[in-house]
């Protein structure tokens, strides 16, 4: 969290090199219901930022906010140096929202010269950028035919180059490998790479964490309408990265052969429940889902636990390294365990870039 | 700058309806009605269609120009029935969509992103449905114009005052629908609605039209009877003169009696007073009710009489009469000796039920329409379209999508 701080600190000190600084954004609908309840993010010029969250978190409502869809019920801050809300500094701002419907009727030659006009693009510059674009996202081939023959792949190709055709400093996604297949998004996440090596700042909002930590530099986690953590992937993962190990035979004999053969071996650890003990180092050992959790990334730290499983003849079908899953993210950052199991508690390290609830709140409403 | 933004949403418009079957269809139907209409012609044996001759004396080339015809069609059958209601509905099938598909979900967002202001958007929009009627009536005004060039010999240019006039007409519509596609977010039910207020504004506009005429028949009747109450007043008094000159009565011959002092003196007299009285209360009733409904309209927008406008500025009073059958002998409508004649007669008096009293009616309710001047259709109107615009950049300003 202190690396957070001293970020914040760092940036106010020099606001151009943000590309967004939001404070306190908040959007109440109509009907009261909460959607955001005061947001604070900060992302730098050059990085690929990833707000990350479940569906109706309210990633969408907050871009909208940014491109002047949604009106805020509350928002300061700035997009590019400007208030956010300024409509003339949309042109320097890529957009390609969620579900979004190019007109059937259109080519996506035709859509992408469209949207350069809306974004005042002079007829010259539009032709030249509309062709570079479309070899970009690999559609030149398929560029003059309509767009309703398009399958979803191809329309977010379009739809990726349409919101870079004013050569804009910002770019915000919206899910965009939403509903593209896996070659496709492979394409996608080169195409990201590619901005970011133009230096272009690149938003994206996507409930799939695998999306995200493949390209992103740092990532927010949004929890109905909060930030609840925001920071690098590897940091914010960190403390909840594992071994996993899966023993032979049927779960609840291999869990007791496993607590006799290790309870012995390991100090006691009385506050959590489904622990069997923690190692020398303080990481806990526990049974989970029908698996011994070891919270250490040190494979060194294991090999005793696995020799003494197999010591006392317990049959290993399975032994490796796991990062968290979002779902564990998002309960972490709710201050919950890992997992949804009552009774369950917190890691046995707190991670320095995932706080315990209060702080998140505190964080989120500053 | 704002050009190219501009012209990127019409040409976008333009495409869109473009690429319905029933742009082109509306287009090509517009185009057979012209050529029916070519079809006609007239000479000196009567009226022709294609090559069939019907004997329609005396409608024939020698009472009726033929290029005076054609614009008779193109002004009362062509513009008023073809534009104004077939047209319209198929203009109006075609872009009630054009808001709630500028508004949908996942389309909106693009545009709204855009450093356009919101406003901008949504008026460009609305003129991007007018233009597609001007399209529609533009084509068809060029194909009359020529056939009334062609056909009847003459080029009236005055044929092209039938854009700006649909258009406008067409506007206070679209207005609605625009409004309530806003408001609904669906083209069927933006389109009902839309359909909902012109049948409104059709009923208004007929109640407008019986009750000036009943209006104006008892304004006409009570003429009638204060003249004859006139008449039958003078006569009681030269009774009573006699009377009092071979000493019948007593009275004073410089303060004759008055009023219903006379009644004795003429035995109709009573019975003429309180007719008189009726009428007046019926006129003040049915007058009442026709300036209520005027403050309705003059709130409204005019509907058929932004399409009279063409009318009255494409036929002159004096071409329209030779339409009429059997008034070429007739003088023009002399209102003044109509009810003198009326008053001296005796019968009991009901204008509209014959002819000529019809005729007279029919003046006078000509006259007070053609009182409301082409500012007032057109300035009241507009005005409304205003308005409702205004309540509709101010709905889609405040909305989140």
């Amino acid at each position: 969290m202190s690396d957070t701080v001293s970020e914040t600190t760092a940036a106010d000190s020099n606001s151009s090199e943000l590309a967004l600084d939001l404070r306190g954004v908040a959007k109440t609908y109509k009907g009261r219901v909460q959607a955001l309840r005061g947001i604070d993010l900060r992302v730098r010029r050059g990085e690929v930022f990833g707000l990350l969250g479940p569906n109706g978190a309210g990633k969408s409502t907050l871009v909208k906010i940014m491109m002047t869809v949604i009106r805020p019920t509350r928002c300061e801050g700035s997009m590019l140096g400007a208030p956010v809300g300024y409509r003339p500094a949309l042109g320097r701002v890529g957009y390609l929202p969620e579900h979004h419907r190019f007109p059937g009727y259109l080519t996506g030659r035709q859509v992408v010269d469209h949207y350069g006009r809306l974004l005042n693009v002079p007829r010259i510059e539009r032709r030249r950028r509309t062709d570079d674009l479309l070899d970009f996202v690999h559609m030149r081939e398929w560029a003059d035919q309509k767009v309703a023959k398009y399958s979803k792949g191809m329309r977010q190709r379009v739809g990726l180059a349409q919101a870079l055709v004013a050569d804009p400093d910002l770019v915000l996604l919206d899910e965009p490998t939403d509903g593209v297949d896996p070659l496709g998004r492979r394409e996608i996440r080169d195409m990201l790479h590619a901005l970011k090596e133009r230096g272009k700042t690149v938003f994206l909002n996507s409930h799939l964490l695998s999306e995200l930590e493949m390209v992103c530099d740092r990532v927010a986690i949004l929890v109905k309408g909060l930030v609840a953590s925001q920071g690098r992937i590897e940091d914010l993962t960190a403390g909840q990265s594992r071994y996993e190990v899966l023993l032979g035979g049927e779960p609840t004999t291999a869990a007791d052969r496993a607590k006799s053969a290790l309870t012995s071996r390991l100090a006691p650890d009385p506050e959590t429940a489904h622990s069997f003990g923690r190692l020398g180092s303080g990481e806990s050992v526990e049974w989970r889902d029908d698996r011994l959790w070891i919270a250490t990334t040190d494979a060194e730290a294991v090999q005793p636990i696995l020799d003494a499983l197999r010591g006392a003849g317990v049959s290993i079908r399975e032994f490796a390294p796991r990062k968290p899953s979002l779902e564990d993210l998002f309960m972490q950052a709710l201050g919950g365990s890992p997992t949804d199991s009552p009774g369950a508690d917190r890691p046995a390290k707190p991670s320095k870039s995932a706080p315990p609830r209060g702080h998140a709140a505190e964080e989120a409403s500053r | 700058m704002i050009l190219r933004q501009t012209y990127a949403m019409l040409l976008d418009q333009y495409r869109e309806l473009s690429a319905r079957k029933l742009f082109w269809i509306t287009l090509a139907l517009s185009l057979l009605v012209v050529a029916l209409y070519g079809s006609f012609g007239i000479n000196e044996r009567g009226l022709t269609f294609f090559h069939w001759q019907f004997d329609t004396s005396p409608f024939d080339s020698n009472r009726i120009e033929p290029s005076l015809l054609y614009k008779f069609i193109f002004a009362n059958l062509a513009v008023p029935i073809w534009l104004t209601w077939i047209a319209t509905i198929l203009a109006l099938i075609s872009t009630a969509s054009i808001i709630p598909d500028f508004i949908a979900g996942g389309s909106v967002e693009l545009t709204l992103s855009k450093p356009i202001g919101r406003t901008r958007l949504l008026l460009t929009k609305f003129a991007s449905g007018l233009l597609f009627v001007m399209l529609q009536v533009g084509a068809f005004a060029v194909a009359s114009f020529l056939v009334i060039g062609i056909r009847g010999g003459d080029w009236e240019p005055r044929i092209f005052l039938s854009i700006p006039i649909v258009v406008v007409f067409f506007s206070y519509l679209f207005a609605f629908a625009v409004f309530f596609g806003l408001l609904t977010r669906s083209t069927l039910a933006s389109l009902m609605l839309t359909a909902l207020v012109w049948v409104l504004l059709f009923g208004v506009n007929l109640a407008d039209g019986i009750l000036v005429q009943q209006a104006e028949a008892r304004r006409l009747e009570v003429a009638i009877y204060e003249q004859r109450l006139e008449l039958r007043s003078n006569a009681a008094l030269d009774t009573w003169r006699s009377q009092l000159e071979s000493g019948l009565v007593e009275g004073d011959p410089e303060n004759p009696p008055q009023g219903e002092a006379l009644d004795a003196f003429n035995p109709l007299l009573a019975g003429v007073r309180s007719e008189l009285e009726g009428r007046e209360r019926a006129f003040e009733g049915q007058n009442k009710w026709a300036n209520r409904i005027m403050l309705v309209k003059t709130v409204l927008p005019k509907t058929s009489e932004t399409i009279g406008l063409l009318n009255r500025n494409l036929i002159s009073l004096d071409e329209l009469a030779s339409f009429m059958p059997g008034d070429d002998d007739d003088e023009p409508v002399d209102v003044e000796s109509f009810v003198q004649r009326r008053a001296e007669g005796g019968g009991r008096e009901r204008i509209g039920g014959d002819t000529a009293s019809q005729a007279v009616m029919n003046a006078r309710v000509e006259e007070r329409f053609r009182a409301r001047t082409d500012f007032w259709v057109l300035g009241t109107s507009l005005g409304f379209e205003v308005v409702l615009l205004a309540i509709c950049c101010l709905i889609f300003a405040r909305r989140d999508f």
